[in-house]
């Protein structure tokens, strides 16, 4: 009776999403029917002191603050300066300028917690930079698909914050754990441009400046910023200085001050920033306030402990579990934003994820990981809709050109599963 | 009216901006202090309230803004009347859920003043004055899903085609 009641919500749950109730009040709707059959506490208190411990958690602070920093520089000239810096430096490379994508959102990721954000900075110079040198649509649009994921697993990630949170897991590790794969998965794109520049040489444009090393070392003086900025951050809670929410507040005012330099810093920049940041963040509350009331819900529903049982008596290898939750978000990341598809599961999944010895910093990365896929899986992918509204392209030619980037995100998984130090080696450095 | 409620979901966002900034400076107030050697006593509970703030307050603004995140694929796929009765029906139970979620807001905080409760970390603040963002809040995002269910039964709600939204995550 139990089981159907069960499944009678999540078929509600779902119904409800797709239908296009606000994915937020939906979480807390299901939970609070689902406390007022199953328990004999009052739901609505329940829901009420819930929501209130979640959305002024001290853990969390370093969320909005990420947001904000991610808001102001976007508003800067920061990817001017560093299609600038970096493409001296690659024109020599097999591919050329495709590797400015690249690098360009590997060094933005690492200040900015946010992939559409990383993918949208970058691409506002590539794209247009690139396409004006006869780079092939092709391989611009792609690589930029891809590579601006990045902006999740290099930290800061604002997907980490979600994750460190839910899963009660320290956000200064996940961040510190995030920084190799990252680097690998930029690594494993540029190589990819390597390869394919060689295999098509003839729609690579030949280079169009030449630079001696000095005036190669000269330009780089663009970079700067940006590179003191991540000091600045990544430096402080690798050091052990600042906490993850205090690095976030670090952050605001180095990148206001960065702004200030450039002269990109107005009252009118300053408040689209500020309130941007603001309603950007009141999304992403009202989508975790209501999971956290959910997870309550469904423990005294013992989903969790059930689907953990019932897993266990699969007997699955753990390389099979492993396989099955990323081919399940895989999935699920077709349909759902990346934070929904990480607050909604995190709940029920976790406690089958520890029964099977399973890191949970580990998961973490991997959790990330399979949501960076999301991000350029059609028909809901968030690097999707920027791209299509950067380029005016169709949904299903963007997310054709990007699928080469999602085949190499595969790789990136099961390198993780094969050599899992990747991930966890740097933490325990601190 | 239409402006009245206007100008209550903006001036909301601008109280969530402030509390945004204020976050920012308790923040700072806590590294500073570390660092220079003064103490501040509970800037990490006052950083939690003021973060509750910036959310509460802009969850109208936000919903306004068509910046909340809902699923449309089913929405977009569907012929214009039958995508009207499935707004209207989506609207109707976000007013539902959004109503309940202002009432027990508002308890919430009704209660703590009654009980005198006082927030167990070492700030020791009575709990109703931070939870008063949290009840009035939802209270306003409570307005604005009535407003817009008002709007779409007369045909005349506004789509925002935000770039914002673009943005996330």
């Amino acid at each position: 009776m139990d089981i159907l009641i069960t499944l009678l919500l999540i078929v509600v749950l779902f119904g409800f999403l797709a239908g296009g109730v606000w994915i937020g009040l939906t979480l807390s709707g299901v939970a609070w029917v689902a406390m007022e059959l199953f328990s004999s506490r009052p739901a609505g208190d329940a829901m009420a002191v819930t929501i209130w411990g979640s959305a002024s958690s001290w853990t969390l602070t370093a969320l909005p603050l990420f947001v904000w920093m991610g808001e102001i520089l976007f508003r800067t000239r920061l990817s001017q300066d560093m299609f600038k810096g970096l493409a001296p430096w690659v024109e020599r490379l097999p591919g050329r300028l495709l590797h400015t994508n690249v690098i360009g959102c590997a060094i933005f990721a690492a200040v900015s917690g946010s992939s559409a954000a990383t993918c949208a900075t970058i691409g506002k110079m590539t794209l247009p930079e690139l396409k004006k040198r006869g780079y092939p649509d092709d391989q611009v649009i792609g690589t930029l698909a891809g590579a601006g994921t990045l902006g999740l697993l290099i930290p800061p990630s604002i997907i980490m914050i979600v994750y460190g949170v839910a899963a009660d897991v320290s956000i200064s590790k996940l961040f510190i754990a995030g920084i190799f794969p990252g680097i690998m998965l930029a690594t494993l794109f540029s190589g990819y441009i390597v390869v394919w520049a060689l295999m098509n040489p003839d729609k690579i444009p030949v280079a169009t400046a030449s630079y001696t090393f000095i005036q190669k070392l000269y330009e780089s003086r663009h970079l700067i910023p940006v590179v003191l900025l991540i000091m600045a951050v990544l430096g402080s809670i690798y050091s052990g200085i600042a906490t993850a929410t205090e690095a976030a507040g670090v952050g605001v005012i180095g990148s206001l001050i960065l702004s200030l330099l450039q002269g990109s810093l107005n009252w009118q920049s300053f408040k689209e920033s500020l309130l941007g940041a603001t309603r950007l963040y009141c999304m992403i509350a009202l989508i975790l306030t209501g999971a956290a009331f959910l997870t309550l819900a469904m423990g005294y529903l013992g989903l969790p402990r059930a689907l953990a049982e019932f897993i266990n008596g699969l007997g699955l290898s753990r390389f099979m579990l492993v396989v099955a939750l990323a081919a399940f978000y895989i999935l699920l990341g077709c349909f759902l934003d990346g934070i929904s598809m990480v607050v909604l599961t995190m709940g029920v999944i976790l406690p089958t994820v520890t029964n099977a010895g399973i890191d949970l910093i580990w998961f973490g990365i991997f959790v990330t990981l399979v949501v960076e896929m999301a991000q350029i899986t059609p028909p809901v992918g968030f690097n999707l809709f920027v791209l299509q509204g950067m380029t005016k392209r169709e949904l299903s030619y963007i997310a054709r050109v990007a699928m080469p980037m999602f085949s190499l995100m595969c790789v990136a998984v099961l390198l993780l599963y094969f050599v899992p130090e990747i991930a966890t080696w740097l933490p325990t450095k601190m | 009216m239409r402006n009245a409620l206007d100008t209550l979901y903006d001036s909301a966002a601008w109280i969530a901006a402030m509390f945004m900034v204020a976050l920012l400076v308790m923040v700072m107030l806590s590294v500073g202090g570390r660092e220079l050697g003064f103490h501040v006593r509970g800037t990490d509970a006052y950083a939690g309230y003021m973060m509750a703030g910036a959310g509460f307050f802009a969850l109208a603004h936000t919903l306004k803004r068509g910046e909340h995140i809902r699923v449309t694929l089913l929405l977009h796929a569907l012929a214009p009347t039958a995508r009207r009765r499935l707004e209207i029906f989506s609207l109707g139970i976000a007013v539902l859920l959004a109503g309940l979620l202002a009432f027990f807001s508002i308890k919430l905080c009704w209660q703590s003043w009654q009980f005198h409760d006082i927030s167990t970390g070492n700030d020791a603040t009575p709990l109703w004055i931070p939870q008063i963002s949290m009840a009035l809040g939802t209270l306003i995002l409570f307005v604005a899903f009535i407003d817009e269910f008002v709007c779409e039964l007369r045909g005349t709600r506004k789509a925002y085609a935000s770039d914002e939204l673009l943005r996330n995550e």
